[in-house]
Order: C-alpha cells, then sequence, then structure tokens
C-alpha cells in the first residue's frame, strides 16, 4: 500500500496529494450530519394520544418526571429502551446524565414520592409499541427508521424527524 | 403432416376437452344436483353479503377512530404551540387501556438499609440513636433498614408506603410506619395526599426522606435528624397533603401545603435520660419553591410551619412525668411553635450545593416569654468518578432557658468531611469525620464509616 501511494505520489506531484487531502478534509464534516440526520430520534407516543407536538423544555421535563400528566388529562408513563440503546443514550443526553446519575435520580424521585414508579424498560421494538398501546399516555424514543404502525410520531418543536432543526440525534 | 402439428393439434384438442367438458356435465347432471349448486350459489351470495356488511362496519369503526398512522398522523397535523398543550381533540383513548392497573403495575418494592461503625470521643455520654452506644469506644450498628412499597391503583390513584426497621438499645429493632400515603394526583398542579406522611419542613426531609442511602453525607444535619433520634423539627404527621406545581412559565414556582396532626416524643440529647412529650396540637405547613428552566439544579423555596406544643418531661426508661426543674412554668404551659425556614440548593452536574436556614420560634401562649432558635447547614460535595468529597457545616443556637423545649440542645456548631465512594449503583461507602463545638462542654470529634445500600 505505502509503496502503491509512493508511486501514486511520483506520478501526481505532492502538490496534487496535498490538493486531494484538502479536499478530503472539506468534504469530511459533511459526512457525519448525513448519518446523524439518518439517524434522528422519534419521539412517539401511544396512537390515540391526541398530542401532536411538545418543546423539547416539555421532553425534557416528562423523562425528568417533573411533568406527570399530559394536557389530555392522562398520566405519562415513560417507556424506555435499556443501557446502551441509541435511544437511550439521546435520552442521556437530553437530562445532562450518566447512565448511573440516571439510575440515582429515578430511585430518589420514587423514595421522594414524586413518582410512582421508575420508567418502564423494554428490551425491543416491538414491546416498545405492544407498551404504548397498553399504556394510552406512553411516551418513548425511537430511532425513526424502527417506527411501527400504532406509534405516533410528534414533532419536537414544531419540527419532524428528518427535517432540518430536529433536536434529537 | 409434421410432429410440431400433431402435437399442437393434440395440444389444443386437449384444452378444448377441458374448457367444453364441465358444461356438458352439467347440462347432464340430474335433478338432484342442480338443487345443490343451487344451495351452494345461495350459500355464495349470503357469504358475499356478509363480506360487504363486514367492509362497512369497518369504515364506520375507522371513521369514528382518530388517525393512526404514525408519521402521517404526525405530518397532516396542523402546527401545534411549542407546549404539548393541545387545544382541540377530547382526551379519547384507545380502548386498549389496561384493565386492571394493579396487575399491569403490580407492587413496587424497594429496600434501604445501612450497616454503620462509629466512635465519639465522649467522656459524658449523650443521647445515643440507631443502635450508637453513646460514651463507647465505638461499636457498629445497623441504623435505618426501609422497605418501599407502591402501587397504582387506578390512572391517578396511588399508595406509597414506607416501612423502617429501626435499631434501638441492646440491638433490639421497633417497626415505624413512616409514611403511609393514599395519593391521588388531578393533574400536575393539583396533588393529593392523605395518611402518614414525612413534614415537607425545607429541602432535607424533602429530598433524602429517610434513606442514607440517597444522602452523600453519613449522618443527617443535626437540625433535620428525625424527631425521635433528638432532631429539632416535627417530622412526621397524619393528615392531608396538597402539593403541585404553579403555572409560572419558565420559573417553575410549586407549591406545598400540609394540614396535620402530630404528637412529637424527642428524646433530649444531652444524656440526662429524659424525653419531651410535645402534646402538638393540629399542625399546618405551607411551602413555595421555584426550579427555573433557565439553571437546571438550582431550587429556591422558603416554608412556614405552626402548632401548638407543651413541655411535659417524662423519664425515657419508665416513661413517667418528671417534675418540671424549680422557676420552670411546668407541663401545663402551651407555646405556639412557629418555624420558618428558607434554602438555596443547587444539584446538577456532578454537584450538589445545599444551604438552609431555619428560625424556630417557641412563644408561650398567653405571655411575652419566647424563645428563638436559629439553625443553618451548607453542604458542598462534587461527584469525582465513583468518589465524592464532601464538606457541611452546621450551626444551632438554642436558649439554655429551662423553660425553653430545646435547651437540652444548647449551642453546637462544626464542620464535617469526608468522602462518599460509590461501589456500584446500589452500594456506596462513607467515611466522614465530625467536630463539635459545645457551649459549656468539651468539644466533640467523631468518625463514622457508612455502607448504605438500596435493593
Amino acid at each position: 500500500m505505502g509503496v502503491y501511494l509512493l508511486k501514486l505520489g511520483e506520478s501526481l506531484g505532492v502538490k496534487s496529494i496535498a490538493t486531494l487531502l484538502l479536499l478530503g478534509l472539506a468534504i469530511l464534516p459533511l459526512a457525519p450530519r448525513a448519518t446523524a440526520q439518518a439517524e434522528d430520534v422519534a419521539v412517539v407516543v401511544s396512537s390515540g394520544n391526541p398530542a401532536t407536538n411538545i418543546s423539547l423544555g416539555d421532553l425534557r421535563k416528562f423523562f425528568a418526571g417533573a411533568k406527570r400528566y399530559w394536557p389530555s388529562g392522562q398520566s405519562i408513563k415513560l417507556i424506555t429502551r435499556g443501557p446502551g440503546c441509541p435511544e437511550r443514550l439521546v435520552m442521556l443526553r437530553l437530562l445532562e446524565m450518566s447512565e448511573s446519575e440516571y439510575k440515582h435520580y429515578w430511585i430518589t424521585q420514587v423514595f421522594r414520592g414524586e413518582a410512582d414508579s421508575e420508567p418502564l424498560i423494554v428490551p425491543s421494538i416491538g414491546m416498545q409499541r405492544e407498551a404504548l398501546n397498553v399504556f394510552p399516555g406512553g411516551i418513548s424514543l425511537v430511532n425513526i427508521r424502527d417506527v411501527k404502525p400504532g406509534m405516533k410520531v410528534i414533532k419536537v418543536d414544531n419540527v419532524l424527524p428528518s427535517a432540518v432543526g430536529y433536536p434529537l440525534h | 403432416m409434421s410432429k410440431s402439428r400433431i402435437k399442437t393439434r393434440t395440444r389444443c384438442a386437449l384444452v378444448a376437452f377441458l374448457l367444453v367438458s364441465p358444461s356438458l356435465w352439467a347440462q347432464n347432471a340430474s335433478p338432484s344436483d342442480a338443487a345443490t349448486i343451487a344451495q351452494l350459489v345461495e350459500q355464495i351470495k349470503q357469504l358475499q353479503q356478509q363480506d360487504l356488511d363486514l367492509l362497512e362496519r369497518i369504515k364506520i369503526l375507522e371513521a369514528k377512530q382518530p388517525h393512526t398512522s404514525p408519521v402521517e398522523a404526525a405530518t397532516t397535523s396542523p402546527p401545534a404551540e411549542t407546549q404539548s398543550a393541545e387545544p382541540t381533540p377530547p382526551p379519547q383513548l384507545p380502548s386498549a387501556t389496561p384493565h386492571d392497573w394493579h396487575l399491569v403495575q403490580g407492587i413496587q418494592l424497594r429496600g434501604f438499609g445501612e450497616v454503620d461503625f462509629k466512635v465519639l470521643n465522649q467522656r459524658q455520654p449523650e443521647l445515643g440513636t440507631y443502635g450508637f452506644v453513646p460514651g463507647s469506644a465505638g461499636n457498629f450498628y445497623t441504623g435505618d433498614f426501609g422497605l418501599f412499597l407502591t402501587s397504582r391503583l387506578s390512572n391517578k390513584t396511588s399508595i406509597l408506603s414506607e416501612i423502617i426497621f429501626e435499631e434501638g438499645d441492646a440491638q433490639t429493632y421497633k417497626v415505624d410506619l413512616r409514611r403511609m400515603l393514599l395519593k391521588y394526583d388531578y393533574n400536575d398542579h393539583l396533588k393529593l395526599s392523605v395518611g402518614r406522611y414525612q413534614t415537607d419542613i425545607g429541602y432535607y426531609n424533602w429530598a433524602f426522606r429517610s434513606a442514607a442511602w440517597l444522602q452523600t453525607t453519613a449522618e443527617r444535619p443535626l437540625v433535620m435528624e428525625y424527631a425521635t433520634n433528638g432532631g429539632l423539627l416535627p417530622t412526621q404527621a397524619i393528615g392531608v397533603s396538597v402539593s403541585g406545581a404553579i403555572p409560572s412559565g419558565k420559573l417553575g414556582l410549586n407549591y406545598v401545603a400540609e394540614y396535620g396532626s402530630s404528637d412529637t416524643i424527642r428524646p433530649n440529647i444531652n444524656g440526662d435520660g429524659l424525653l419531651t412529650d410535645e402534646n402538638n396540637g393540629n399542625q399546618t405547613n405551607i411551602g413555595l419553591f421555584v426550579r427555573p428552566d433557565e439553571l437546571r439544579g438550582l431550587q429556591i423555596g422558603s416554608s412556614y410551619y405552626h402548632d401548638q406544643i407543651s413541655n411535659n418531661i417524662l423519664n425515657a426508661l419508665s416513661g413517667a412525668p418528671v417534675p418540671p426543674p424549680p422557676g420552670s412554668l411546668g407541663s401545663s404551659a402551651r407555646y405556639g411553635q412557629t418555624i420558618v425556614n428558607a434554602y438555596v440548593v443547587y444539584v446538577a452536574h456532578g454537584i450538589e450545593f445545599l444551604n438552609e436556614g431555619f428560625v424556630i420560634r417557641q412563644a408561650l401562649i398567653g405571655g411575652s416569654l419566647h424563645f428563638d432558635t436559629p439553625a443553618f447547614y451548607s453542604q458542598f460535595s462534587k461527584q469525582l468518578g465513583p468518589v465524592r468529597p464532601f464538606f457541611r457545616f452546621q450551626y444551632v443556637n438554642a436558649p439554655a432557658n429551662s423553660n425553653s423545649i430545646l435547651n437540652d440542645v444548647g449551642l453546637r456548631f462544626g464542620p464535617s468531611f469526608g468522602v462518599r465512594y460509590d461501589l456500584n449503583e446500589y452500594m456506596a461507602f462513607k467515611a466522614e469525620l465530625d467536630h463539635t463545638v459545645r457551649r459549656d462542654e468539651p468539644d466533640l470529634n467523631g468518625l463514622q464509616l457508612q455502607w448504605a445500600f438500596t435493593f
């Protein structure tokens, strides 16, 4: 490979290689952006939930248990994926917590009487969908590519996943 | 004639036979077969009609139900306000509601416990709490072991209970139903609880309740200690508690109001072997606090508490009344007790900074005699990986007057510092050094080691 590059360098000239490298570096930031957009994480609720939009601030309050009821009066049921899942990492970034801080936080919330139970952890997308069916006030985060029928995607700050300015990815 | 032409003609004849034969068979059918066919045709017609009916019913049901297609629902919906409040559709939620919340949720159980080792350089033994033998060279004890149970009864109703097994003298254990609440949440603005609660005077009581695992330090500040262990505040009551958020935008204003009955029996902490039975009247506690959206982790609050108490002195061992000291007003005197609290705390990004102050006023009813006890503590800690070093300074200054209900406390202040090490997400080890300056008494130095856990 090294020999090949040397030969290529000789044939193209050092300046050409430098130009190519600069071009590559210029293009580099575009690549992760495209990937991030493809991996937007949607906020999904039960199909019967009348909500169509949520502010990022409210979403943070929901997942922190600071708000426990939908405007319709339905109690919020947090449905989360297990540690290590991309959706959980997005949630932790939203709350600005580490995994251990998050666990400590929720044990504290329940013990204070600020929550009835810790968020439900489901191991699969199918179970996420089932949980949203069982709990009418359910809310969860799902990779946009994994959204299934029965999951209703709602906007965040009036922006849909994959659109410019969507905040969760 | 070529072979290929023969083959083609043979195939055509075969196809023609297959096409014509059924009709020939039908024409040659007997009258009984014709009746059967007619019956079958009738059945097909009936099935077709049933199919049409079902399709019609599906259309009706679909028209009644809200839109269910996920992404489409979001894309076709009109742009809503930035808040999640949705004005239009009624809260008609799907019929997939669980039939019984109790079955879905079950009983949530969590336990808390601690094992402690404490050494104090006491020349004159003071009050021993949680199984600590005062004046000894140091001993192990188990403190509080708590079982915490919650269960949902309906969409808005739940039960919370906290059962504590607390170690006493000579490794005896008493069971204390520290909290038992039937809770009804109307919404985020109105949450109602009835039962035995822990008073929300100040931040510490609300934030850490009685679990050592939740606390950064091994010991509570003296002012926030349980009244049954010599603490200065009425920590528990049976009654009604209402709390919730007050619409205030990004300010995050919340309220709490409590009205209940308590009967505090508080042991004197100076080691004189006496108890004070306060015979409290009904208590009222009102608190307000803010959690601004702009600075997450900050909480600023204040509370106002009032009840009436007496100064009945009892012998700790026999429970018999003890004659009041000469010049004392005795047990017939009633005092109005008012506790004003204010706090500023910041808990975020691994930082814990707690600052809380109190003024406890006990004023003789029908007289001008009153006693003010100021108290405060300030605590700072920072998470550094699994380690959290902490520092706290606390101060209490109770009048020495024999009519003061807190005269056993006197003046006490001093620093505490130590470290909490989280072995994992459920176990922590803490080491704490305390230095306490006392009025007219030698200073106290203490070391406490604690293994705290939750499960």
